[in-house]
């Protein structure tokens, strides 16, 4: 293990990731104008709408990344010791994300309370009913959708992932120098109640910030369904990492076949996961037939004027984008470790999420904008910049961080079990 | 097309870097055992004159068996109504029972499975015994199913809950999770015995040839069926590796959708307080729960009687208390997210189901259920308490507890308190059901001391492939 070779490749120079740095500003910085642009051309609530995709779908890959995180300490793992790392780079988007989500905060404090969330606005006019301030079902959920208690609770979920990750990334970090145990105890420490509180704070971020779009709807399942996007976009964003440090020359004779394997396995397992809870919420629903629950895919799948929605075939993409073709395709052992092949699948799997995220979030005020179509609209180029946006700041946090500590955490006392990583 | 770096490449100059600190897995077969002490321990548990206390034990068991024969006889020659049920409370102990058993089942296999894909290594000490008990709680959990319709005969029969046409053209209801558990339950019921029997056979040939050994033809021939010609050769090994890590990867899906249609069982109604949408994943969650709960129930005495505890470490409570505690915490998650969307779901039925639960008639029942499943699981964050043995054993049986009370809290409840006030009742249980239940522990006693008289309780292969000795890159003190 500690017999460098002389004719090995050195690991390239850390600032070496400088210029992808600055690109991946530009870009999210560009994500971002073109996103403000939209605000002259679409409905600033339209806009608001696109830019809530976003920022959920960043966060939720965030999310995950800690998540991987926690349970890799809490198990005491060796395989993810190496990739570990990188999630601990991504962990650093957190504050940004943090900082990017007041936008919404503040064009409904600013511009207008019901931009983004109905229920923000007591005079807001409902779709076909009366103003939420005398709708009953809003009447008995204020002490909880109100805006001081969604801003105090948004807060603490940024509050509570950014204290873990700050907290994972130095004991981390200061073991590469000092090589003291107790860091990886104290993570094991940060883990064992980092779990609970994440899980608690996604379960209602998925509440606050997607659910509570359609206030009236209910589901128990919702933060299962949010968290297994998370992790499944967490390990997307792994593999893309392992092979990009691996096609730059960093992780050659670090990373072995196996760890592929690992993650991939993963990818397929939480592909699963996500199909079941996603499965048993509709199944659960649609063989209930309750119409205040139906009413959720109802919308999906119908107009207001009784025409079949797009967002029906969305549904199906989802249905088969989401889980068949990740499914049948991680199947195979060598999807799963050759470069070539996994890649296009974790592209594909972060593309679906989106999607997901878009099924989710946006057919929620279709009927209110008068935007009955998905597709084409002018509401997917503010989508994609917003995503794009969001995830070159991202990117540039991740890239920030990574040249300030070793590739690998090297005093780690897992990691030469995860170096020579086997079945 | 690039794979990992399994070819050949040079270490990059990073690793000339790698020191890792020092803090040693803990050893999974303490005090450095051979390969010859676990094989003598495990088969001595067997070949052994059979002690008393097992004796003892097995006469205990079997007179407690007698009252499940007893209330079943009663019940077959007089009919259902012996029974506590009445409307509105149409359902009670005979699903409870039923779930609460097939709770444990399910546990069983998901967790030897679940480990086994996970590469858990620490399994390889409560596999054997979780799978086992896996069957056995299938057996138990059998019995209400069957017995429920009161004349047996006809749950057998075409028509009632086997899907075959009878005179009167009488078909099951397919649309209904209880005809899609007859088949789920059989599936993975037959999947569970496969697997345990799989694992089983290296150590039945070695039994075989200990018996030839010693001179017992009869156990020798016995057992040497059983192993199905085992000669423990490369080949032998490879297909066993293989089929082993196939029937895992079966079983886990199996498991999970199995115990997924127990809870649709309920979540497709639109009785308050079963519907809703968490079930599935919750009722997963409850059963690992419950199966950890019945693995450390069972396996400390066992480790204690037998002084297993270089092979059940301290490590092993450990990992079990913690995953007692981590799915112990989800059951929570699931029972506050019910709550809590109850009320935020704003439908009167809904809120006051849940507000029934915890003040109502039954309030005792939820809270009994709440301090087990909830509070008493947070003990286990404690190292102290983890390292108590009796203590963990106590809080082993109040998880135990715990899960039949959550069964009977979400069924009798809600049924008790259903959409028509008018019909409202109060469900006790009968004494034919009280003898009934209560008998089952005693066979699922019976079939358990039989498991440990005469079968290896831990797979002894498994056993030396996680010692120091089994690993030629080892340093001395690495597993």
């Amino acid at each position: 293990m500690s017999t460098p070779a002389a004719t090995a490749p050195a690991a390239l120079p850390l600032a070496s990731s400088a210029p992808v740095t600055g690109k991946a500003l530009s870009i999210g910085l560009a994500g971002l104008a073109v996103t403000a642009v939209g605000l002259l051309i679409s409905s600033p609530s339209q806009v608001a709408l696109s830019y809530l995709v976003g920022i959920t779908y960043w966060t939720a890959i965030a999310i995950g990344t800690l998540l991987l995180i926690l349970i890799h300490h809490i198990t005491d793992a060796s395989w993810s010791v190496v990739i570990r790392r990188q999630w601990e780079h991504w962990l650093a988007s957190f504050k940004w994300l943090a900082l990017l989500f007041l936008p919404l905060v503040l064009a409904t404090l600013l511009y207008q309370k019901d931009v983004v969330w109905p229920w923000m606005n007591p005079a807001h006019v409902m779709h076909g009913h009366g103003t939420v301030e005398t709708d009953i079902l809003y009447q008995k959920k204020a002490s909880f959708l109100n805006l001081p208690m969604f801003l105090g609770m948004t807060a603490s979920f940024f509050a509570i992932w950014c204290w873990l990750s700050a907290r994972l990334r130095q004991a981390s970090f200061t073991q590469d120098t000092d090589g003291n145990p107790q860091w990886t105890q104290m993570n094991r420490k940060t883990s064992a109640f980092g779990i609970p509180l994440t899980a608690l704070a996604l379960s209602f971020a998925a509440i606050y910030w997607v659910k509570s779009l359609e206030y009236h709807w209910f589901s128990t399942m919702y933060g299962v369904w949010f968290f297994a996007n998370c992790i499944r976009g967490a390990l997307a964003v792994g593999v893309l990492i392992m092979l990009w440090l691996w096609k730059r020359g960093d992780y050659k004779g670090i990373l072995n076949t196996n760890h592929l394997h690992s993650i991939g396995q993963l990818c397929f397992a939480f592909t699963v996961f996500w199909a079941y809870v996603t499965f048993s919420q509709y199944f659960l629903i649609w063989n209930a037939n309750v119409p205040e629950e139906t009413f959720w895919y109802n919308l999906r799948e119908l107009n207001h004027d009784g025409s079949i929605s797009q967002w029906k075939y969305v549904g199906f993409v989802i249905l088969f984008g989401h889980f068949f073709v990740p499914f049948l395709y991680l199947l195979s052992y060598k999807h799963k470790v050759v470069h070539s092949k996994i890649k296009p699948i974790v592209i594909w799997i972060l593309s679906i999420i989106l999607i997901d995220l878009c099924y989710n979030i946006l057919p929620a005020l279709k009927d209110e904008h008068g935007d009955a179509q998905p597709f084409l609209s002018l509401n997917l180029l503010w989508v994609l910049s917003s995503v794009v946006g969001i995830g070159g700041i991202c990117v540039w946090a991740y890239l920030k961080s990574f040249p300030t500590t070793k590739l690998i955490p090297i005093r780690d006392p897992r990691i030469e079990e995860c170096i020579t990583h086997h079945e | 097309m690039s794979h990992g770096s399994d070819q050949a490449v040079a270490a990059p100059a990073i690793l000339s870097e790698v020191k890792p600190a020092v803090l040693p897995r803990p050893a999974l077969v303490a005090n450095n055992r051979s390969f010859s002490w676990i094989t003598e321990k495990i088969c001595g548990i067997i070949e052994e004159k059979t002690p008393r206390w097992w004796w003892v034990c097995f006469g205990v068991a079997c007179f407690v068996a007698s009252f499940t024969v007893a209330g079943l006889t009663y019940l077959v020659s007089t009919g259902v109504g012996v029974w506590g049920h009445r409307n509105p409370v149409n359902w009670a102990w005979d699903i409870v029972n039923f779930v609460f058993w097939i709770g444990i089942g399910h546990a069983g296999t998901l967790i030897s499975a679940i480990l086994c894909l996970l590469r858990q290594k620490w399994r390889t000490s409560i596999n054997r015994a979780a799978e086992a008990m896996t069957i056995f709680a299938v057996v138990c959990a059998a019995i209400f199913p069957v017995f429920h319709v009161g004349r047996i005969w006809f749950a057998l029969m075409p028509g009632y809950l086997f899907p075959f046409p009878n005179a009167n053209y009488i078909w099951p209801n397919f649309r209904s999770p209880l005809e899609w558990d007859v088949f789920a339950v059989s599936t993975y019921g037959t999947v569970s015995v496969l697997f345990w029997y799989v694992g089983l056979l290296p150590d039945l040939a070695i039994l075989r040839d200990r018996f030839f050994a010693a001179g017992n033809k009869f156990r020798s021939a016995l057992y040497g069926f059983f192993a199905m010609g085992w000669r423990g050769s490369n080949r032998h090994w490879s297909n066993y590796e293989m089929a082993y890590l196939v029937l895992a990867g079966i079983s886990t899906p199996l498991v999970l959708s199995v115990h997924t249609i127990v809870s649709f069982d309920f979540a497709v109604s639109l009785i308050p307080g079963w519907h809703t949408t968490i079930f599935p994943p919750y009722f997963v969650a409850g059963a690992i729960f419950s199966g950890f709960g019945m693995v450390l129930t069972l396996m400390l005495p066992l480790r204690a009687i037998y002084k297993l505890e270089d092979l059940i470490t301290q490590y092993h409570i450990d990992c079990m208390c913690k995953i007692t505690l981590a799915t112990g915490t989800m059951v929570g998650y699931a029972y506050s997210m019910e709550f809590f969307i109850a009320w935020y779901s704003a439908n009167p039925n809904e809120s006051f189901a849940f507000i029934n639960r915890a003040f109502g008639h039954y309030a005792w029942a939820y809270w009994i259920m709440i301090t087990c499943n909830v509070i008493t699981p947070q003990f286990f964050w404690f190292k102290k308490i983890r390292h108590n043995t009796a203590l963990v054993w106590i809080l082993s049986i109040f998880v135990n507890v715990g899960m039949w009370f959550e069964r009977f809290v979400i069924i009798v409840t809600s049924l008790a308190r259903d959409f028509l006030p008018s019909s409202w009742g109060y469900y006790s249980p009968s004494i034919v059901e009280i003898f009934t239940f209560f008998g089952t522990f005693g066979v699922f006693s019976v079939l358990f001391l039989l498991f440990i008289r005469f079968l290896p309780i831990m797979p002894m292969a498994e056993l030396k492939a996680v010692t120091p000795a089994a690993d030629p890159h080892a340093a001395p003190d690495h597993h």
